[in-house]
């Protein structure tokens, strides 16, 4: 017993912090620049402590206990309304957050949170087809992923939203169709393509793209990009019936005990120059158009992070399911995995 | 129960009542619950997470999960056995021996399947050799199918055998071969009768160490088995997360459990006597 | 015969260090990815540059050091009461924790110690990782100490307290020199059981708490990540240090 409280201190002690007040962050994976928190913590006089996680899952099973410690998380959008149903969030003072003006005219009011009322855009991004440039004839569409001659050597996310949107955006239906019968022979669909599939692969296939064990993959357009950074041979499609969209968003905890410094981190996370820092940094598609003007033409152009409104038209974001939906999908994903 | 036993058990019995039958219980509760629109439990009692489980579609998962958590523990047994016998007769080396077969599991799981995703890959090393050798003309498919998370199963678990093993391997008394030898035994009758008996607790402890962690692996039939299939554990996992379903979750836990126990205690009571 | 054994034990050991062997080579790669692309050390700079993965590093450590502790020592008692006596109640609640999936042991940890935390005003952290370190390494303790305990025979310490030693005496003297071993063998399967723990951790762990798994299976969903190789390679050669010096001490 004595051991316990002992250590107990020990590690009470290592993690006490003097002096300077603390903002704990937790954030995905490479999407800061190396100098944005450091220069947050001089500017501000505080100390960040800065956490990564790969998924939203990871984030909410943290998060949903309300007791976490985290005071600024990135959900993805279509996680805004059920975290804000389950009273995570904090409703952001508009006031702390001069800079919102600086975010592109298309995420001022979007569709999952209209009036910026709970989170603010970071970045956003589309799924389509990454592929080898051998691949002949190209792929164009996502029915492409069902080739034969790509057996073996094509790869889906490891991700039932994705997978079921790739085959209803295949039978011509929505992304977030609801519908039994639609659903259900979006499954079909998907459970005909597993002979063909090589594996259920997220971020990880990149690498084996480079290095051509894979020829197609569906995959983000940020992971394709930076498999096209590494490999000229790789291309990437945005598929002709249509693709899903999504947008990383930071939102304050409703548990945060320094909901004003929160704001001003969000605030700081606005300014064009820090976002576009950001942006060189992971190359990654920003929500700030005060960022994109500052930054170079290519960036701008680079068809694969910013696609021209036309192909950006046939998008449409994700949303968040209803619950005999969301049960639905949940069994048909089971059954998928099963066959 | 005299004084010593109870305070022997005394700090066991806390952790147990604290740290493993609360928060089951806890987990039993959440299987009689409902899921929330958005994730989490609401407190509306049913039956219906229970009844969902009777499909086939989750029974064939069962199965599925079951007969390769049996492959592996087998393997992991048939594998560990030889190497325990070394590691106990190895003399004043034996802890050295000992402690080389645990080292490389100091490094993170994920990342030592990582690298055997390396190995196994088509443009990967063991093609490569098998390529430049001229041994093959085309890459094998090594990854992404059931025999590659087997090879991880039994790479991951092997130590679950050989410590226990070795633990009874290495009171045995050498002498007791040498009488038999004496008394006109061949050595595998001698193997059969004498070894075995005296080595059949740290099997048991092993193949169970191996067995039960196995049927809720999810780690590794996600990565070298290229996500394609879902075990028991994948099931379970994806309740948890993806889908933000916690009591069908509990309930699956609770079954899996429940079922797991039945086995290890019919297992046992046949071979008349219990592991612990 | 025994050439045969030793030439086993030499390609099971190759078995169980091919993974690790191929991370260390692939660490001198200049490129990050699978293709040789020149000898470098630029991965083990970034390694030691690299804070977070320090910090956790040491976490990891702790944690794994203050559980093993606390797992052997309570497991060890424990197998020794039941081997004298069986508890149907321990012994079906070790069974529960062997049985339960990693995933629901984390779940169920998880939700208990945010329901208990809301009433004390704690937070996950530190001692939460610990705590559930022990709760899921005791069995195995157990198991390993009792499948020794029951090779022993009983009746040396009989003999013992025949000759006048109380029950303690006995236990120290004569049950525990044997028995050695065996708590050796189940402290190393506790240490390495939580220091290799990912998802029971990642489920329990505070802001402050990150652990060596944590960390590097964040860097390694990413992807191929040499420092990941580096990092790995480093904790093996400095391990395996460890243990031959241990070894050489021992011996003297």
């Amino acid at each position: 017993m004595k051991r316990r409280i002992f250590l107990m201190g020990l590690a009470g002690a290592a993690g006490c912090t003097h002096g300077r007040p603390r903002l704990n962050v937790f954030n995905w994976s490479n999407y800061v620049a190396p100098e944005t928190i450091p220069d947050f913590e001089n500017e501000f006089g505080v100390r960040v402590r800065y956490g990564v996680y790969e998924s939203n899952e990871e984030m909410l099973a943290r998060v949903l206990s309300g007791n976490s410690g985290w005071d600024v998380v990135f959900p993805t959008h279509s996680y805004v309304e059920p975290m804000r149903r389950l009273g995570l969030l904090a409703a952001l003072d508009h006031g702390r957050l001069p800079n919102l003006d600086q975010l592109s005219a298309a995420f001022r009011s979007p569709e999952w949170d209209p009036g910026l009322r709970w989170s603010v855009p970071y970045m956003w991004g589309a799924t389509g087809i990454a592929y080898h440039r051998s691949v002949r004839p190209a792929p164009s569409s996502w029915a492409d992923l069902w080739r034969p001659d790509l057996a073996g050597r094509m790869t889906m996310l490891d991700d039932p939203f994705e997978v079921l949107g790739a085959c209803l955006k295949k039978l011509g239906f929505s992304l977030n169709a609801t519908g039994e019968r639609e659903l259900r022979l979006a499954a079909r669909e998907a459970v005909a393509q597993k002979p063909l599939l090589r594996a259920y692969l997220n971020a990880e296939v990149r690498d084996q793209l480079v290095a051509g064990d894979v020829l197609a993959a569906q995959l983000w357009a940020t992971t394709a990009q930076q498999a096209m950074d590494a490999s000229p041979a790789i291309r990437f499609a945005y598929p002709r019936e249509g693709f899903g969209l999504y947008a990383d968003t930071a939102v304050i905890l409703r548990e945060s005990r320094r909901k004003p410094l929160a704001h001003a981190f969000l605030n700081y996370l606005l300014r064009p120059r820090v976002a576009a820092a950001v942006v060189q940094a992971t190359r990654t598609a920003t929500a700030n158009g005060g960022a994109l003007a500052l930054l170079d033409a290519s960036v701008r152009n680079n068809t694969t992070l910013y696609p021209p409104a036309e192909v950006l038209a046939r998008g449409e974001w994700f949303r968040p399911m209803p619950a005999a939906a969301q049960r639905l999908r949940d069994r048909l994903w089971t059954e998928i995995k099963s066959a | 129960m005299n004084r010593l036993r109870l305070g022997f058990l005394a700090p066991a019995a806390l952790i147990i009542a604290a740290l493993i039958l609360a928060p089951m219980a806890l987990v039993a509760c959440y299987s009689f619950l409902s899921r929330g629109a958005y994730g989490g439990v609401e407190w509306i009692g049913t039956l219906e997470n229970y009844a969902r489980l009777f499909d086939p579609l989750y029974l064939k998962i069962l199965a599925r999960s079951a007969v390769l958590a049996a492959a592996a523990a087998s393997l992991c047994l048939l594998l560990g056995f030889p190497l325990a016998w070394f590691i106990a007769r190895a003399g004043p080396r034996k802890h050295l021996c000992l402690s080389l077969v645990i080292l490389p599991f100091w490094t993170s799981f994920l990342v030592r399947l990582y690298a055997w995703m390396f190995l196994l890959r088509d443009t990967g090393l063991i093609n490569t050799l098998l390529l430049a050798a001229g041994w093959i003309r085309e890459p094998l498919p090594l990854l992404y199918n059931d025999g590659a998370v087997l090879l991880g199963l039994v790479y991951g678990y092997l130590p679950f055998t050989v410590l226990p093993l070795y633990a009874t391997l290495e009171r045995l008394d050498p002498s007791l071969l040498e009488a038999a030898a004496d008394l006109g035994a061949p050595p595998l009758a001698a193997f059969r009768r004498v070894v075995l008996p005296l080595a059949a607790p740290g099997m048991r402890a092993g193949a169970l160490l191996v067995f039960i962690p196995c049927l809720g692996t999810y780690l590794t039939s996600d990565l070298l088995g290229g996500s394609k299939t879902f075990l028991a554990g994948n099931l379970i996992q994806n309740q948890f997360t993806t889908a933000r379903d916690w009591p069908f979750g509990s309930a699956a836990s609770l079954v899996l459990m429940g079922l797991t126990l039945l086995v290890v205690f019919v297992w046992l009571r046949r071979q008349g006597e219990n592991l612990l | 015969m025994r050439r045969l054994l030793a030439f086993y034990a030499a390609a099971a050991y190759a078995f169980l260090h091919l993974p690790v062997i191929t991370l260390a080579v692939f660490s001198f790669n200049r490129s990050r990815f699978t293709v040789w692309e020149g000898f470098s050390l630029a991965w083990y700079r970034a390694a030691f540059r690299d804070l977070q993965l320090a910090e956790a590093a040491w976490n990891s450590l702790l944690i794994a050091a203050a559980s093993t502790v606390l797992a052997t020592v309570a497991g060890t008692l424990c197998a020794y009461a039941l081997w004298k006596r069986r508890s149907r109640l321990i012994v079906a609640s070790l069974m529960l924790s062997l049985v339960t999936p990693e995933i629901v042991t984390g779940i169920a940890l998880l939700v208990f110690f945010q329901g208990l935390f809301r009433y004390l005003n704690l937070q996950l952290g530190m001692h939460t990782v610990v705590l559930a370190h022990v709760s899921f390494s005791l069995a195995f303790v157990v198991v390993v100490v009792l499948a020794r305990l029951r090779a022993l025979d009983p009746a040396l310490e009989e003999a013992a307290m025949d000759l006048g030693a109380s029950e303690w005496r006995a236990f120290r003297d004569v049950t525990l020199p044997v028995l050695w071993p065996g708590i050796a063998a189940a402290a190393l399967l506790a240490f390495t059981v939580s220091f290799d723990d990912y998802v029971i951790t990642s489920l329990v762990a505070g802001v402050d708490s990150e652990t060596l798994p944590m960390v590097i299976y964040a860097m390694a969903r990413r992807g191929a990540n040499p420092v990941v190789n580096a990092v790995s390679a480093l904790i093996v050669i400095a391990l395996g240090g460890l243990v031959i010096l241990s070894e050489r001490l021992r011996r003297r």
